[in-house]
């Protein structure tokens, strides 16, 4: 990494001017959130530890900022393309951390039907058009739903989420391309966290910030904070316009950092101990809570609240049945 | 009776849909001014302008990927793939997104858009222009693929896979775009997943796809002069198979033959045979049952060698009289 | 001294016969006469007869495995005695008695001299019998590499039946033993049609159930006086269609008519059976009558002939074949060399013949080789009728029945005499009509002169 930063932090004028916009009920919901997004994450490690979860899943354990900042500029109304390390963009969306659980767990409860698991998480009545195994998978997809936003001339947009890996995928170029000639009204989020699994961003890019591409296409490209939710929010909330307005798409990079391995098999070898530490001074959280002056009787509470909100997620979860094995054929056509 | 070309047949069938549903449209390269490299989509252009009629840059991944995204928040795409082999660049769109999110998701979706493209060789177009790859999409449980072989199929199956809420391939035939045939001018349906008698006889079943249908019908009129009745099964929609029709004509013959362009190794007349022989048709086979299919090589740019590369009509005269007549 | 049992040869042109069943076990003592097992031809089962008194031992052939006629099958060993070392199969069967291993009945081959000592060890490791390997080795003998290509040239005895499976679904439906059948398909297979002939074979012959139901149904054609029935061809009708069929389309039918007096036939009938002893059964004017053609046939070669390839095989022997009317069908069993047999062996012969073909009992032999047909339908009260050849044959004489007519006799009166229309076809491809007619007229003689027979 270089020494100069790579984005501007926001300014104490903008962050409080950020708050007032937001309100103080809605920005605790954002702080809220991400501790719920931390919760659910730890629980989800928890449990798999205790072998009671069969697949695999990604934790964006130090990325909640990312997630809640860029899904509270926007609404249901709109549209969510996500990665597979999605869970935090599915419970800042506003989905219910019941069924995520029940999916997580493989049960008929789940968003999925116990089809798709922590990776494919999908609420297609609340636009949230799925989290995707495939790296760059939701890019191209983008493109469609612009599309389909432009024809039906609605004032919706489409949030596509991805990583720093799925930036150098050739999908990403076409995709950007052809938002770009026709103006699609998408907000490209690549969150930028370090590692493409092991592949480090300093490896596999030449260029100081991924935003950078923007340039390749026309188009405004923004490198922010993602551990600040405020200036995700504003990135967002501006790329939102942008591409209401009809003006086309945007391309916003969150710097970020993956506290977690890449999936659970991961020995992080890669990486050093010491360089995960010094991100995690940087916890949004208690960061978060900072700015929002809390006190820590009240983070405490609402910690305890997010808790008990897992503990029933959870019981939920366990209580729901496995699929049955006689439906194992549905689904496949329509 | 009015006659139209494949093409003009799809063509129509892309018109009425369009007319009837504003949710439809069209994506691809060059298929906007310049009308589609086989002219499939000329004149769509000036009729539904350049919202309707989408020309994209050469992005095969993001045509699909834009047809997916249309689909799943209301729309019904139909794009075009420029030659079939240009699809390879959208495989992981098609493979992994179009034919997964609906199961994937718990059923809670749907991805109803059509992916149209022509594949088959005998146009000189050498090896990256020639596939016939439907196989590597029968493979995919949630893709339908469909193979029209005449103007009138073509017609009936694109109104019926437009109509249909699954991702559709859409498989043509180059040199079927300039064949004529009957085609009502109504917007009439062929069903997906029905296959077609195409011609009946007692002695031996061919089930063909696409181009094969009409070079296998040739086969039947020449055979028939000798005494030897083919019957001949063309299944319009490759997957899902609807396979009755191929089981029942075996066993009423107790022979089958099964040809397609596609290169035989890993071909979908593996699984023709597989259906024939895992029914109850087994127990009237009475001979082996046998493929006759493209040879397992690229396709060649010289004629004669590009000529010999795929089944002929003679090569299915021949392959149908040698197992009609207990060769095998 | 072990005793082998062959595939025996029935027919002339018989190659093989597949075995239906082992009637005796390994082990089993047997008289020499005694069934060993029944094997199968293409047209009827026989049974294998044990050519020595003895100890059933190494069965080589089991159930279902076709074998080329002259190969052995087994042996008859005497008490105690080892099966032939070379011949040993590796779990080295020999009979009950014996104590000796054959492992230990050193050593190989009994061609000891025609075989070099590699070759003889190889062959009883093989269990091939060296007098059946022909020796391209010095002075012919048998090498290691004339055994090894010996086993390469024989069938492989994997005890299956190669058949489709729509034979095999025939099969299991009618009862049918695919074994029984012979294959025309690629490698022997057994196809769908022959085992559809085969099964209906079995219904041909009143001891089997019916398979071929009569289907009924309802038409518009038929309304008002019935309904259709429709009956699948039996095996048999499709044979006969398609021989008769081929005759007709290739062979050029030419035919000749003759009324015959009868007088002294009959009257050589009607003595014999006068004189007859009273163990001997009766005398019938068939055997009289395929006497006379006998010894019109010795006289007329060429009419007792094949036609084949661009060529006519002429036999030496008269076998002439008596057609047989089935409930449904038509068999021809063969009378051997009939010119050497008197009428009294006729008879019993034409008699046991048409019962065992009403009751489907021939052995394949007896419908083997015939020269000349006869068929005979004046019981039925025809007049006069003409026959289709039954190829390869190129005669057959159509016999009417015999009816009393009057006749000038020498002085032009009207005399009562018993008369018969007989008619000769013949395929014009190998007979001429003056030959044909020569023939006719010899019959006439020796009909009305019996005792020419006895020249």
């Amino acid at each position: 990494m270089n020494d100069k930063p790579l984005y501007e932090a926001l300014s104490a004028e903008d962050t409080a001017r950020l708050l007032r916009e937001i309100g103080p009920e809605r920005s605790r919901e954002m702080l809220q959130t991400m501790m719920l997004i931390r919760a659910f994450e730890e629980r989800a490690q928890e449990l798999f530890s205790l072998g009671r979860v069969h697949g695999t899943m990604h934790l964006s354990i130090g990325q909640e900022a990312s997630a809640v900042g860029a899904n509270f500029a926007l609404t249901n109304h709109d549209y969510l393309l996500n990665t597979h390390r999605g869970h935090g963009h599915v419970l800042a969306w506003g989905s219910e951390v019941d069924l995520m659980m029940a999916e997580f767990l493989g049960r008929e409860a789940g968003y999925c039907r116990g089809r798709g698991g922590s990776m494919h998480i999908a609420d297609v009545s609340r636009n949230n058009l799925g989290a995707n195994g495939i790296v760059g998978g939701g890019i191209p997809i983008s493109v469609g739903v612009g599309l389909s936003i432009k024809s039906r001339k609605t004032d919706q947009v489409c949030l596509s989420v991805f990583g720093d890996g799925a930036a150098n995928e050739g999908a990403f170029h076409e995709s950007l391309n052809m938002a770009s000639i026709w103006d699609l009204p998408i907000i490209y989020l690549c969150e930028n966290n370090q590692y493409a699994m092991s592949m480090a961003v300093s490896h596999a890019f030449n260029i100081e910030r991924i935003s950078q591409r923007a340039c390749a296409y026309n188009i405004v490209g923004v490198t922010i904070d993602g551990n600040d939710p405020l200036a995700v929010y504003q990135a967002v909330g501006e790329a939102k316009a942008r591409a209401q307005a009809g003006n086309g798409p945007t391309l916003i990079e969150a710097i970020t950092y993956r506290w977690k391995g890449h999936s659970k098999s991961d020995r992080e070898a890669y990486r050093t101990r010491d360089e995960v530490k010094e991100w995690q001074q940087r916890d949004p959280i208690p960061h978060f809570a900072r700015t929002l002056g809390l006190s820590q009787e009240e983070v405490a509470a609402m910690q305890a609240e997010v808790v008990s909100r897992i503990d029933a997620a959870v019981a939920f979860a366990e209580a729901s049945p496995e699929p049955e094995l006689s439906t194992i054929l549905e689904g496949v056509y329509a | 009776m009015r006659e139209l070309t494949y093409a003009e047949a799809l063509r129509e069938a892309l018109r009425q849909k369009m007319v009837a549903d504003e949710r439809i449209f069209l994506i691809g390269e060059d298929i906007g001014v310049y009308g589609g490299a086989f002219a499939v989509t000329a004149g769509l252009f000036k009729e539904f302008g350049a919202e309707r009629v989408i020309d994209t840059p050469i992005s095969e991944a993001a045509i699909a990927g834009a047809c997916i995204g249309a689909a799943l928040t209301g729309m019904l795409p139909v794009g075009e793939i420029q030659f079939m082999d240009f699809v390879t660049l959208s495989m992981e769109q098609l493979v992994l997104q179009a034919a997964k999110i609906r199961f994937m998701f718990g059923g809670k979706a749907t991805v109803p858009m059509v992916l149209r493209m022509p594949g088959g060789s005998g146009t000189g177009a050498a090896a990256q222009h020639s596939e016939s790859l439907e196989n590597w999409f029968v493979h995919v449980p949630g893709l339908k693929v469909v193979m029209p072989s005449s103007p009138y199929d073509a017609k009936g199956l694109l109104i019926s896979a437009i109509e249909d809420e699954n991702p559709v391939i859409f498989v043509e035939h180059k040199l079927l775009y300039r064949t004529k045939g009957h085609v009502p001018e109504e917007m009439y349906r062929v069903p997906l997943s029905q296959a077609n008698v195409v011609r009946e006889g007692r002695d031996l079943t061919v089930v063909a796809t696409s181009i094969m249908v009409s070079r296998a019908l040739e086969a039947a009129e020449r055979l028939a002069q000798e005494g030897i009745e083919l019957e001949i099964i063309d299944p319009r929609t490759l997957n899902p198979l609807d396979e009755k029709p191929i089981v029942e004509s075996v066993i009423k013959t107790g022979k089958a033959l099964v040809v397609h362009e596609a290169v035989k190794t890993g071909g979908f007349g593996g699984e023709l045979v597989s259906r024939i022989v895992e029914s109850e048709a087994f127990d009237y086979l009475d001979a082996p049952v046998r493929r006759l299919a493209g040879l397992d090589i690229p396709i060649p740019y010289n004629r004669n060698l590009e000529y010999h590369a795929v089944p002929q009509i003679e090569n299915i005269v021949e392959e149908a009289r040698k197992l009609h007549q207990g060769a095998y | 001294m072990a005793k082998e049992v062959i595939m025996p040869k029935f027919g002339f042109t018989q190659e093989d016969s597949q075995i239906v069943e082992w009637l005796v076990k390994e082990g089993d003592t047997v008289e020499a006469g005694d069934p060993l097992l029944e094997v199968t031809t293409d047209k009827v089962n026989m049974e294998v007869e044990a050519p020595a008194s003895g100890i059933l031992a190494g069965i080589r052939a089991v159930a279902g495995d076709t074998v080329p006629v002259t190969q052995i099958i087994a042996y008859i060993l005497a008490p105690g005695e080892a099966l032939p070392a070379y011949d040993a199969p590796p779990s080295a069967v020999s009979a009950p008695a014996t104590t000796a291993n054959a492992e230990e009945t050193a050593p190989a081959s009994p061609a000891g001299v025609g075989t070099t000592s590699v070759a003889a060890r190889f062959a009883a490791a093989m269990g091939v019998d060296t007098s059946q390997v022909p020796g391209t080795g010095p002075g012919g003998r048998v090498t290691k590499q004339d055994i090894e290509d010996f086993l390469a040239r024989q069938p492989q005895p994997s005890g299956k039946v190669r058949a489709t499976p729509a034979a095999r679904r025939i099969a299991r439906e009618t009862g049918l033993d695919l074994a029984d059948v012979k294959g025309s398909g690629p490698r022997g297979r057994v196809q769908a049609h022959e085992a559809a002939a085969a099964a209906t074979a079995m219904t041909a012959f009143p001891t089997a159930a019916p398979i071929a139901t009569p289907i009924i149904e309802s038409s518009a054609a038929a309304s008002s006086r019935g309904e259709l029935v429709r009956v699948p061809f039996t095996n048999m009708r499709r044979t006969i269609a398609r021989t008769l069929q081929r005759s007709m389309q290739e062979a050029p039918h030419i035919t000749f008519q003759a009324d015959i007096d009868m007088t002294n036939l009959q009257a050589l009938v009607a003595r014999a059976n006068e004189l007859r002893p009273s163990d001997m059964e009766t005398v019938t004017l068939t055997a009289a009558l395929t006497r006379a053609v006998a010894w019109c046939l010795g006289r007329h070669p060429t009419i007792n002939s094949h036609i084949g390839d661009d060529e006519m095989i002429i036999w030496p022997v008269a076998n002439i074949g008596i057609a047989v009317a089935l409930e449904d069908g038509l068999l021809v069993p063969v009378v051997k060399d009939a010119g050497a047999k008197g009428i009294g062996q006729l008879s019993d012969e034409i008699r046991d013949l048409s019962r065992r073909a009403r009751q489907g009992k021939l052995r394949p032999d007896e419908l083997a080789d015939g020269t000349f047909s006869i068929s005979n339908l004046g019981m039925m009260g025809i007049d006069r009728f003409t026959a289709i050849i039954n190829p390869p044959q190129v005669a057959i004489l159509a016999v009417g029945r015999t009816t009393r007519m009057y006749l000038p006799d020498d002085q032009d009166q009207p005399v009562v005499r018993p008369i018969c229309t007989m008619t000769l076809s013949v395929d014009h491809r190998a007979i001429d009509g003056a030959t044909a007619a020569r023939f006719m007229a010899d019959l006439r003689r020796v009909v009305q002169a019996p005792e020419l027979m006895v020249l």
